[in-house]
């Protein structure tokens, strides 16, 4: 038997799987999964008691109700027509600066130190306790601008806490288009912005609403910036325009679970079930329209 | 009958090509491009080192040699698309037509539309074929007689027969060669002078790029065009002057390479009697 | 055609006024990150100088008593600020070890299809507002709590907020230290696999060392998070200040504070309407410092791979 005699085989690539069968290694991968699925499974238990807690309290007129002191008959109408108005608000406004931010940090800004000293803001300020961003609202469009502790208040505040993610993410959108395209715009002569206008920023459209949806999922849970600027939180009335007083579903629910009486802990739970149901209606949007049109190059 | 089998009848169909006569440069036209001691650098490393060159007009222009030597970044000084390049400069003169491209009150917008380029690989716009061509011509105001100028562009670069019954189709259904006689089209719709060509068929297949050769004999009469070209037999085929370049060491300290002017004579003469003897190692396939 | 050779100059600009307003509309847009950060400073500093013209700064340090509507007023913030600590503590202690064994599983062991199932996940729990968080602490971790482990627990408690904090900062510490580890190159483990290491060998002896000053940074940055939490502490941790450090007890902490005056009717001249300002500062200034500690550690120590 010579060495040209033995099968040959190709030893498998190591991935160091052979080894494994020891009780130790059984016993680390074991650990390791485990903090995984308590993680996992928290957020299932989470979901079970709140449902448990509130899917019977969930109706029609728990929708169309006011506010109330007796928890029958709470309804959730005036959060939801704040939270609406709030989103509404802050989607107009929050774009056109979010995006006209990334546009100009991408497509025209030279490499100098005032374009970095903005990229190090928009790093700082998406660390900032989303409460900070309540007492700049407070001190500023509440007072200093005069507006009172009103929804176009609210919403400024929201608009600056969610704008360095809109930001971030619309520059990763523009930075996906090739370059070859810009290039051959600027080369039948259009000027930059020609090239922006027609082509880069159409096909950077389906990634940058992926991002303002998701900045806007972040927006309809934030609670404490809203009650720092003066959002009530006992509100029997609906909301008519941007410059009334309000309240958002957030509040509402923290309102309801901080009060004594049991039977509120169920209202606190349907408002919960309903706050959930959009943001997942949101997310569900943003992965259809990630998959749908994003675009391979 | 696929498209390539189409493409195959038609080459054998037609009679060879003559290989080109010597092509007197036309002695009453003055040189499109004067180039002297253009040198440009991206930062402080410089790519290309003084350049003296005059492209002689309404002919085709071919610059050749090894990776490296800088012939794309010298034709995309011709356009100005350096300028998008950060921290890419040029130094010298470079006189478009007497005047210097470089001059401060120069608007490089009115360049490029003066002086179109095709490149390397086909970058059509993810539009329709209509769309393609009538971007350019929105942004330069030839709002007369769009959909007319758009196929007379399309029949200058020989597409028009092929996408006539769908300009609505997306562009990037097109093959690779159709591809990039579309950039071809886009490019002269807005009635350039020059056509710069950056390698334009080095991502394609030979029948297309044998397409796009005889449409460049096609074109010459009526622009200027300036080919970059990796492959010594298109330049021998397509051009009446070529310039062959190649790399030198920086500096005693500095051994990255920069690349200089060899030789620029007329095509036949430096394929058959090169006066540089890099350059004839070079054609002989000595180095490359 | 073909433009003549003795074409129209060049320097003929196109009328293009429009464009210098877009540019300068586009730049403003930018500004309004550099706007909101001035805006940011000057609010807190405005009313924290006019808070410490009143309060001297060892009072507000040092002091251990916060009762600033009582009669005679009490400024020191310790009893908040240890309230913060405590909880904070609480949540790393469930997060960090949590979070970094989930992102070593899947990191290291777990196939293609269990990451795309779990990845999703993570991040549905890290899009779960925070009030929800609260209610499930106050409504289903305390109770649990107090029937079952600890007895003594009350209803508003620090436990109960710090492991609902730790639930929240979970995805941040996996997803973070996830992408530390793997960005650590291929080569490096299939050196050690090519002698013959298992993979937990691997794992702990390879990649989580390299990937070290990444995973030091999302601790760091969780912790942030954490210092900054509100919602969960006010509803499940209650309003009392307290320094007793005992978990089972109601605490509260800085950011439940500002809640607690911006629902009531502080008006705005008063010295409760300054606290919440230089709490406020107090808090930008901890998160500030260490959002910029967890930037320099993988600056300073990320491993050069090359």
């Amino acid at each position: 038997m010579t060495v040209l005699d033995r099968p040959v085989t190709m030893p498998p690539l190591a991935t160091g799987k052979r080894a494994e069968r020891s009780l130790r290694a059984v016993m680390f991968q074991a650990v390791l999964l485990f903090a995984l699925l308590v993680g996992l499974l928290t957020l299932l238990v989470l979901l079970v008691d709140v449902f448990r807690d509130g899917a019977g309290r969930l109706s029609g007129d728990f929708l169309s109700s006011l506010d109330s002191r007796f928890a029958a008959r709470a309804g959730i109408k005036p959060a939801l027509i704040g939270t609406l108005w709030l989103m509404g608000l802050v989607a107009a406004i929050s774009f056109p600066i979010g995006v006209g931010a990334a546009v100009y940090l991408e497509e025209f800004a030279p490499k100098n130190k005032f374009t970095s000293f903005i990229e190090v803001n928009i790093a700082n300020l998406a660390g900032v306790p989303s409460i900070v961003y309540g007492l700049l609202g407070l001190a500023a469009f509440v007072r200093f601008m005069h507006m009172g502790r009103t929804i176009l208040a609210g919403a400024l505040t929201l608009v600056l806490l969610i704008l360095p993610v809109i930001i971030v993410s619309a520059r990763e959108s523009l930075r996906a288009v090739p370059d070859s395209i810009r290039h051959g715009a600027v080369a039948v002569g259009a000027t930059t912005i020609q090239a922006v206008w027609h082509h880069t920023l159409p096909s950077a459209i389906p990634g940058i609403m992926t991002g303002m949806i998701l900045g806007l999922s972040r927006a309809i849970g934030e609670t404490a910036p809203l009650i720092t600027m003066g959002a009530l939180t006992y509100v029997n009335f609906v909301p008519a325009g941007p410059l009334d007083r309000f309240t958002a579903m957030p509040i509402q629910i923290f309102n309801w679970t901080s009060r004594p009486q049991s039977a509120f802990q169920e209202v606190a739970a349907a408002g919960i079930l309903m706050l959930l149901g959009v943001l997942l209606v949101m997310n569900a949007l943003a992965v259809f329209l990630r998959n749908k049109y994003e675009r391979r190059w | 009958m696929t498209e390539f089998g189409n493409l195959l009848r038609e080459r054998q169909a037609k009679p060879r090509r003559e290989p080109h006569k010597v092509a007197e440069p036309r002695a009453n036209l003055q040189p499109v491009f004067s180039l002297a001691d253009v040198s440009v650098y991206y930062g402080d490393f410089r790519a290309v080192r003084e350049v003296t060159l005059e492209i002689p007009a309404k002919q085709i222009t071919a610059l050749i040699g090894p990776s490296g030597c800088g012939k794309s970044t010298l034709i995309r000084s011709l356009n100005r698309m350096n300028d998008l390049i950060p921290g890419a400069r040029v130094e010298g003169k470079v006189l478009y037509h007497q005047q210097d491209l470089y001059d401060p009150a120069v608007d490089p917008v009115e360049v490029r539309r003066r002086i179109g380029m095709v490149f390397q690989r086909p970058n059509p716009f993810p539009k329709s074929i209509y769309d393609n061509i009538a971007f350019g011509l929105k942004v330069n105001g030839l709002t007369d007689d769009v959909g007319g100028r758009v196929e007379q562009a399309l029949r200058d670069a020989a597409l028009w027969e092929e996408v006539k019954g769908d300009l609505k189709k997306n562009a990037y259904d097109l093959s690779g060669g159709q591809q990039q006689r579309l950039c071809i089209a886009r490019a002269i719709a807005v009635e350039p002078d020059v056509i710069l060509m950056d390698e334009p068929c080095s991502a394609l297949d030979p029948i297309s790029t044998s397409r796009i050769e005889d449409l460049m004999f096609e074109l010459k009469d009526q622009y200027s065009i300036v080919i970059v070209t990796h492959n010594m037999q298109q330049a021998a085929r397509v051009s009446e002057m070529t310039a062959f370049f190649t790399t030198e060491i920086l500096s005693e300290t500095d051994d990255r390479r920069t690349g200089v002017l060899v030789e620029f004579d007329r095509t036949d003469l430096l394929f058959t009697k090169p006066s540089d003897e890099r350059t004839e190692g070079y054609i002989t396939g000595r180095f490359g | 055609m073909a433009v003549p050779e003795d074409a129209v100059s060049l320097t003929r600009k196109r009328s293009r006024a429009g464009e210098s307003a877009i540019k300068a509309a586009l730049l403003f847009c930018a500004s309004v990150v550099l706007a909101t950060t001035l805006g940011i400073v000057a609010s807190l500093a405005f009313e924290a100088i006019e808070f410490f013209r009143a309060v001297p700064f060892k009072e507000f340090l040092t002091g251990s008593s916060w009762a600033p509507t009582f009669k005679p007023a009490r400024f020191g913030v310790l009893p908040l600020v240890s309230a913060t600590f405590v909880i904070t503590i609480i949540g790393a202690i469930i997060a960090f070890p949590l979070g970094l064994g989930a992102a070593i599983y899947l990191s290291e062991f777990a196939g293609d299809r269990v990451r795309k199932t779990v990845k999703p996940i993570l991040e549905i729990l890290a899009g779960v507002p925070t009030v929800v968080l609260g209610y499930f602490a106050l409504t289903f971790i305390t109770p649990t709590i107090l029937q079952t482990i600890v007895p003594g627990t009350k209803v508003f408690n620090a436990l109960a907020a710090g492991v609902a904090v730790g639930i929240m900062i979970i995805p941040m510490v996996a997803s973070i230290s996830e992408d530390a580890m793997r960005a650590v190159p291929h080569s490096l483990r299939q050196g050690a696999f090519a002698m013959g290491a298992t993979r937990r060998t691997v794992a702990a002896k390879v990649v989580v060392p390299a990937a070290l000053s990444g995973i030091a940074a999302a601790f760091i940055l969780a912790l942030s998070r954490a210092i900054g939490e509100t919602m969960i502490v006010t509803i499940a941790a209650g309003q009392i200040p307290n320094l007793s450090g005992d978990v089972r007890e109601p605490m509260q902490t800085m950011t439940a504070y500002i809640v607690q005056v911006s629902l009531g009717d502080t008006p705005a001249g008063s010295i409760a309407y300054k606290t919440i300002f230089a709490l406020g500062t107090t808090l930008f200034l901890i998160t500030l410092g260490l959002n910029i500690l967890s930037h320099r550690i993988v600056r300073r120590f990320r491993e050069k791979y090359e």
